[in-house]
């Protein structure tokens, strides 16, 4: 039986057709993936079948029958269910506060909190999904949220599941437990829809894929017959190499030092605890570490948001421990952050007004107090040329523009910035293939330029095809230091876990 | 940018370019005029459902206002729409410009009361009076140099009163994390009653000393008062100097790196000002030096008050005039051009609301009408889908566009 089927859908944007003429179906109690590059049009055909968007053209339907769903409403009482990527759980509350929340079990008036715990937990315990009924969600490990999430979608009844890039915010081993959760769902008839751009975990997972490239569907095909370079082709057009190629550089002098480092975190406890480690000039030096180890502290700390509590930092030879951010970047530090819209970019402002921010005092941008905003479009339209970002107006505003254009720009400003040391914090984080491989390709230019490149990931690929030395972070202590040529993924993540924490990496 | 030549060159006379400007929304335009229509459609109504002609209401209204050339009293009219106007433009971009930096500053209201009653005291302070007096004797038919500068003196300091005022806000903020809006609407009443129950209460510091119950403070030499440019009308300099600080403050957002920062910040302030922050943006100082301009913006209408309305601060002052600036802000857009359209259509309507008592119907009838226009302001999202609705209906209707041709 069908489960659900699309028939012809189309979306008109302005100036963008989002979705073109798609058409697919899916089986009940199959776990269906649908691939594409940011932009391809998959976020846009989710928010159509639940009911966010209405489509311009085409027919939905659900159980063999036709459907018209215009609102999420629609949706609930038709059985659908959707896991977003950013949680929306009410941090104070506790598990049960938000699993039942909009449906409260009720005794008169008054909210039966007792029952709803009772609920929770059969529910949970008949889905196998374990989560501490009481535990406040804030408290909570982002992988344990998402189980909140589904078992909210369950309780409402929901037998078609979509799943909205839910590995995005997930560590490694969360992931896996994810998959485990979805073959259960899979097992006990649900239906999951999977929107992914990550090929690994769609081959791993799904039965089915579809593939999207600039809205329109490219075509669907069985796990059992493809693999991931054919995925990548048609996802982009074009073959890709995820080879990433091996630069040679002769190692030039100490960029960054920190030694003893001791960080705290916002809420007054310490999460690096103790870190020594140098940036040579053209080396890559990747930190590698299941996420929530320290590693956003130290970032904030090497990029002057929060003073270590002791030990040294030292940028170029100078101690950088109690200094500004403008300080910092004074003496040669660039920042990619994986935080695109929070950290990198100014979203409402234009392509122009965000290249050149960090440098826009001072010629030749600006003279005294006045700003010359011909001279910011002319070096923003070299960037877009240089950086090939698209859609190539620098009059459009940064938010407007996809998640790999939106990296390139951060990229364009952070390397015509005058540095020498380049902390890139993720920065392949939810880009598709083709910009992922821009970023590993200009990071690869910076280390022959010889600067000094520390990368933060969480991508272990990432980590082994990039870095020269290799740190292992753990509870905010480097507990590993090796090479790639010397090392697995596999030997890497139990280190990153802290099995064999006493025995070091042979180096 | 292609907009039209001429307007860019006479512009241009002025010092005014889109450089600065993100590409122009015409929304952004049609959603304040589409609310005024609407606020005064829905205004009609309120005045027929109180069995009251809502025609011959707003000809009273507008007929008065002066802002329609003709008729006996025009002149005053229009003296009177820009004198009013001058304020609420002033108090409307000190509200404008911390709404750009991400910052509700409902404190413009302390802050013009405290520029009026510091513009007061150096206007009738005897050892700036007295020189002044000296000096306008002394320069014979140049007097009015004298004028310039007693005045000039006066509305700095007011201005640097206000600011001073507004920063203090500013610096709990910043160095404490007191929340903006609680701190300045706290500031709001304290200026109010320390300048009401203290200064110029009956008896006070500022007030002479009196024989009968007057209250109400001294008032200000004559070289202190503005100068008057349409005789025989009241009206005098302030309209002039508020454009003159809409163009400063249009010049500070989209011409100088302070603006440049200081829209950075606002556009992330709800998200925790990362960015700009990232970027080496030294935050705390540019709040403090925003919340100072706005504060002497606020504080420059308080100095119109006082130099060009009132000569004293006077014992029957009511509040409302930094209020009011919410709303100018709100209508005008946050933009200094929007502001000063803003401030004089409810310049035209406080002008012309005294008229419509003829129709038997209050004087602060104009209140609803700025009322309902803010409260579709802030409706704008719901005017703005609809808005584009009609665009797109519209469009649709003249040409099917491609894409759902293809669709069908």
């Amino acid at each position: 039986m069908k489960a659900l089927e699309v028939r012809s859908i189309s979306k008109m944007f302005p100036g963008n057709l989002a979705n073109d003429n798609i058409s697919f179906s899916v089986e009940k109690g199959e776990i269906f993936a649908i691939v594409g590059e940011n932009g391809a049009g998959k976020s846009t055909l989710m928010n159509i079948i639940y009911g966010i968007y209405t489509p311009s053209g085409g027919d939905l339907l659900v159980n063999e029958k036709e459907v018209k769903i215009r609102s999420v409403e629609d949706a609930i009482k038709l059985r659908m269910g959707m896991v977003h990527q950013e949680f929306m759980l009410i941090p104070r509350f506790t598990v049960t506060q938000n699993i039942v929340i909009g449906d409260e079990p009720h005794k008169g008036i008054f909210f039966d909190y007792g029952r709803a715990v009772r609920e929770v937990r059969e529910l949970s315990e008949r889905v196998s999904l374990v989560v501490d009924a009481t535990a406040v969600a804030g408290d909570l490990p982002v992988g344990v949220q998402q189980r909140i999430e589904i078992l909210k979608v369950l309780r409402r009844g929901a037998e078609i599941l979509i799943f909205d890039e839910p590995t995005a915010v997930l560590t490694p081993e969360e992931t896996v437990d994810l998959f485990v959760t979805m073959r259960k769902l899979q097992a006990e008839g649900k239906t999951i829809l999977f929107i992914s751009h990550k090929l690994k975990e769609v081959m791993e997972i799904a039965d089915r894929i579809a593939v999207l490239r600039r809205g329109k569907l490219q075509g669907i095909v069985n796990k059992k017959d493809t693999n991931e370079e054919e995925l990548a082709r048609m996802m982009v057009g074009r073959n890709v190499v995820l080879e990433i190629p091996k630069v040679d550089v002769e190692v030039g002098a100490v960029a960054f030092a920190c030694h003893d480092l001791h960080v705290r975190n916002k809420r007054g406890y310490e999460t690096v605890k103790g870190m020594s480690f140098d940036v040579r000039g053209g080396e890559i030096v990747g930190i590698a570490g299941v996420q929530g180890n320290g590693q956003d502290e130290l970032v904030n700390a090497m990029i002057g948001f929060s003073h270590p509590v002791s030990g040294s930092m030292e940028l170029n030879g100078k101690n950088m421990r109690l200094v500004t951010t403008a300080q910092l970047r004074k003496e040669g530090m660039s920042y990619i952050t994986e935080d695109r819209a929070r950290r990198g970019l100014v979203m409402p402002y234009t392509v122009r007004e965000n290249a050149v921010m960090g440098q826009h005092l001072g010629r030749p941008f600006s003279k005294g107090i006045r700003m010359d905003y011909d001279k910011l479009a002319e070096f923003a339209e070299g960037k877009v040329r240089e950086y090939d970002i698209r859609p190539g107006d620098v009059y459009d505003t940064a938010g407007s523009l996809s998640g790999g254009n939106q990296q390139k720009l951060i990229l364009a400003r952070e390397l015509s910035l005058p540095h020498n040391f380049l902390i890139a914090s993720q920065p392949t984080r939810g880009l598709d293939v083709g910009a992922t491989e821009f970023v590993y390709h200009k990071l690869l230019e910076e280390k022959k330029a010889g600067k000094a490149i520390l990368l933060i990931s969480l991508e272990l690929s990432e980590i082994l095809g990039l870095s020269d030395r290799i740190l292992v972070m753990f509870e905010g202590h480097i507990v590993g230091e090796t090479t790639p040529d010397k090392t697995t993924e596999e030997a890497l993540g139990l280190l990153m876990l802290g099995v064999g924490i006493d025995k070091k990496v042979q180096s | 940018m292609s907009e039209s030549n001429f307007t860019t060159k006479f512009l241009k006379i002025f010092g005014i370019d889109n450089r600065g400007h993100n590409r122009r929304d015409p929304l952004n335009v049609w959603v304040p005029l589409v609310s005024i229509v609407l606020a005064l459609i829905v205004s009609m109504i309120v005045i027929a459902a109180s069995g009251r002609n809502p025609f011959r209401a707003y000809a009273l209204l507008f007929g008065d206002s002066g802002l329609i050339p003709g008729g006996a009293a025009w002149r005053r009219e229009f003296a009177e729409l820009l004198i009013k106007s001058a304020m609420y433009i002033a108090t409307g971009l000190s509200v404008a410009l911390a709404f750009k930096g991400g910052l509700f500053n409902i404190g413009a209201e302390g802050q013009f009361w405290v520029g009026a009653i510091v513009a007061t005291f150096f206007g009738y302070w005897a050892p700036v009076a007295h020189t002044f007096g000296a000096m306008y004797a002394a320069l014979g038919s140049f007097g009015w140099i004298a004028q310039l500068l007693h005045g000039a003196i006066c509305i700095i300091m007011g201005m640097l009163a206000g600011g001073a005022w507004a920063a203090v806000a500013g610096f709990l903020y910043v160095k404490r994390g007191v929340n903006i809006v609680i701190g300045t609407i706290m500031l709001n009443w304290i200026a109010w009653f320390l300048i009401t129950s203290w200064l110029v209460t009956f008896n006070g510091p500022m007030t002479p000393a009196s024989q009968t119950f007057t209250f109400g403070s001294f008032y200000v030499a004559d070289t202190a008062k503005l100068l008057r440019i349409m005789m025989p009308t009241r009206l005098n300099t302030s309209i002039l100097l508020v454009l003159l600080a809409a163009y400063a403050t249009w010049f500070l957002l989209y011409k100088t790196t302070i603006g440049y920062e200081i829209r950075a910040i606002g556009y992330t302030a709800n998200i925790g000002m990362e960015t700009p922050r990232a970027q080496g943006i030294n935050i705390s100082r540019r709040i403090m030096q925003l919340m100072t301009i706005s504060g002497a913006l606020a504080g420059l209408g308080g100095c119109f008050f006082i130099l060009g309305m009132q000569y004293q601060f006077p014992g029957t002052a009511i509040m409302g005039y930094g209020w009011t600036g919410i709303g100018v802000a709100l209508i005008g857009q946050s933009e200094p051009l929007g502001v000063v359209l803003a401030g004089l259509f409810i310049g035209a309507l406080r002008t012309g609301a005294t008229s419509m008592q003829v129709a038997n119907i209050p004087k602060t009838f104009s209140n609803i009408i700025e009322g309902l226009a803010v409260g579709f302001i802030a409706l704008q999202v719901a005017v703005r889908y609809y808005l584009v609705k009609i665009i797109q209906h519209r469009r649709a209707r003249r040409a099917p566009p491609a894409g759902q041709e293809a669709a069908v």
